[in-house]
C-alpha cells in the first residue's frame, strides 16, 4: 500500500513534469502579468501584503529571495514582484 | 546538551554575519569574486502571547518571541534561519527552528540544505504560523502530537513552474526522518518529529506537489508525502519497522464584489500508517493497526472594502478538525475519551487586524473531552 502511494505521488509528479516539458504555451495576458497584479494574487494569497513603503529596496531584495523559497513562485514572479515593489516605496 | 551546542555555533553565526553586515547595509567584502556580489542581512521575527480561559483554568498561557535572520549571500546564495523561544511548557524554551542554505541552481531550481521546515499538507510548514493561522490554537492532529513531520534535517529541491494558464510548485527532500519511539510506555507506536541526528542508516524521502490550476492562482490543490522503510532504532527489532504519511490538501482565496469581502478556505487531510509491531509494553492491549488520519476544513470571511475602517479590520472564522488514533494506543485518544478513538473540534473565531502585521484573535473552541475553551491571542511580526 506504502509503495503503492509513493509510485502513484512519483507518476503525478512525472505526469506534470512530461506536461510541462512538453511545450505548454502560456497566455499573452499570463506573461505580461505587471508585478502589481502578481504582488495581489501571490502575496495575498496567504497574507496580507504589506505597503511597498513599509521596506527599503535593500529589504525587499532579502523579502523576495525568502518568499521566493517559501511560497514557491517562479523566478519571473519574483523579480516582477521585487522590482515593483523597489519601484513603489 | 547538543542543543545547547547548536544554539551556541548558530549564535557564532549569527555574529559573524552581523559583523559583516548591518541591517541591510549591503557590504563589498567579496569585491575581487564576482560570483558572489553583495551580502544583505535582515532580521525579521515575531511574538505571540496567549490568554486561556476554561472550566478548570484561567491566565495568560505560552508566550513566544522568535527571529528569523535572513541572509542574502549573493544572487544564487540564500540563508534562512529562525530560533524560537517559548514558555509552553511552563519554563523558556530555546529551539532551533531551521537554519539552512539555499542555492538557485536554475531560476526556478533551488537546492537547499540543512535544518528545514517540510511541507507535509498545507498547514505545517505554511499556514500553521501564527499570523497566518485565522485561530490561536492548531487543528486537532495538526500541532504538537499530532501527524507528520515537524522538522527534519536534510537536502532537498524547491522551485515553482508555470505550465500555460497554471502554476505549479514542488518540494523534495531527503531527509533524517523521524524516529520510532519503542521504549516509551506512553508513546510507544508514536514518532519523535524534531529529532536533530538520524537512529538508523535508512533516510526518509518527502515532498509536496502544489497544482494552482487558475491562472489568478486563487486555487492551490497539493499533495504531500514522506516515506521510511526503517524507523526504529538501529540494532533493535524496530529497525525494520516501515512508515508512510500522506497529506492531500486545499486553499482557496477570492474577493467576494457582492460582499466586499475576502473569502478563505482551507482544507487538509492528512495520514500516518506504520507497520505491525509489538511493544514492550502493550503485551495486553496491543494495538493491531498503526494507523492515524487527521483532517480539517476552514472558512474565514473579512469584509476588507467596506467604508468604515472598524469593519475592514474584523475577520470571521470557523474551522472543524478531527483527530483519530489507532485503537488501544498508549498515547491514543481513547484513553483521554470515552467516546472512543477519536476527538474533534469546532472553533469560531473574530479577529482583529491592529495592522497588516499585527493581529488579535478571539476565539471559542469546542472540543470532545477537553470541553469548551475560550482563547485570545496577540500576533506581532515585524
Amino acid at each position: 500500500m506504502k509503495k503503492i502511494k509513493l509510485i502513484s505521488f512519483i507518476i503525478l509528479f512525472a505526469i506534470v513534469a512530461v506536461f510541462f516539458v512538453s511545450g505548454c504555451k502560456t497566455p499573452k495576458y499570463v506573461v505580461d502579468k505587471s508585478g502589481a497584479q502578481l504582488w495581489g494574487e501571490s502575496c495575498a494569497r496567504c497574507h496580507n501584503a504589506p505597503s511597498p513603503a513599509t521596506y527599503s529596496d535593500d529589504q525587499w531584495s532579502i523579502i523576495m529571495g525568502h518568499m521566493k523559497i517559501k511560497a514557491g513562485l517562479t523566478d519571473l514572479e519574483a523579480r516582477k514582484i521585487e522590482t515593483f515593489l523597489k519601484s513603489a516605496n | 546538551m547538543k542543543k545547547f551546542y547548536v544554539l551556541i555555533f548558530f549564535i557564532g553565526l549569527l555574529v559573524c554575519f552581523s559583523a559583516m553586515a548591518q541591517d541591510s547595509i549591503p557590504i563589498t567584502s567579496q569585491v575581487n569574486n564576482p560570483m558572489w556580489g553583495t551580502k544583505k542581512l535582515m532580521i525579521t521575527g515575531g511574538a505571540e502571547a496567549v490568554f486561556v480561559s476554561d472550566s478548570s483554568q484561567q491566565g495568560f498561557r505560552n508566550i513566544k518571541f522568535h527571529l528569523a535572520p535572513l541572509v542574502r549571500l549573493g544572487e544564487k546564495l540564500f540563508l534562512i534561519s529562525e530560533i524560537e523561544i517559548e514558555t509552553k511548557d511552563g519554563v523558556a524554551d530555546f529551539g532551533l527552528e531551521q537554519v539552512h542554505l539555499n542555492y538557485a541552481i536554475l531560476p526556478d531550481l533551488t537546492v537547499y540544505a540543512g535544518r528545514f521546515l517540510p511541507k507535509f499538507g498545507h498547514y505545517r510548514g505554511m499556514m500553521g504560523e501564527g499570523y497566518l493561522n485565522r485561530f490561536p490554537t492548531d487543528p486537532v492532529g495538526f500541532g504538537d502530537g499530532g501527524i507528520g513531520p515537524l522538522v527534519e534535517t536534510g537536502l532537498g529541491i524547491v522551485g515553482g513552474l508555470q505550465m500555460g494558464y497554471s502554476k505549479l510548485n514542488y518540494d523534495f527532500y531527503i531527509s533524517n526522518g523521524p524516529h520510532l519511539i519503542a521504549n516509551d510506555a506512553n508513546m510507544a507506536g508514536n514518532f519523535e518529529y524534531e529529532s536533530f541526528l538520524n537512529n538508523n542508516r535508512d533516510m526518509a524521502f518527502g515532498g509536496r506537489v502544489g497544482l494552482l490550476p487558475f491562472a489568478n492562482s486563487s486555487l492551490e490543490l497539493g499533495l504531500s508525502t514522506l516515506q521510511k522503510t526503517k524507523t526504529g532504532d538501529i540494532h533493535t527489532i524496530y529497525n525494520n519497522v516501515g512508515a508512510s504519511w500522506m497529506a492531500y490538501d486545499l486553499s482557496y482565496y477570492h474577493y467576494l464584489t457582492s460582499l466586499k469581502s475576502t473569502v478563505r478556505v482551507y482544507g487538509e487531510y492528512k495520514t500516518m500508517n506504520v507497520d505491525q509491531a509489538r511493544y514492550p509494553f502493550d503485551s495486553t492491549v496491543a494495538f493491531k493497526s498503526n494507523k492515524s488520519s487527521a483532517w480539517y476544513v476552514q472558512g474565514s470571511l473579512r469584509p476588507t472594502t467596506f467604508d468604515l475602517q472598524f469593519l475592514n479590520n474584523i475577520e470571521f472564522a470557523l474551522r472543524y478538525s478531527k483527530f483519530t488514533t489507532p485503537a488501544n494506543a498508549p498515547w491514543g485518544n481513547a484513553l483521554i475519551n470515552s467516546a472512543g478513538n477519536s476527538i474533534h473540534q469546532w472553533a469560531y473565531g473574530i479577529n482583529y487586524w491592529l495592522a497588516w502585521d499585527c493581529l488579535i484573535k478571539f476565539s471559542y473552541q469546542r472540543q470532545s473531552f477537553d470541553g469548551n475553551q475560550f482563547i485570545s491571542q496577540v500576533i506581532y511580526r515585524f
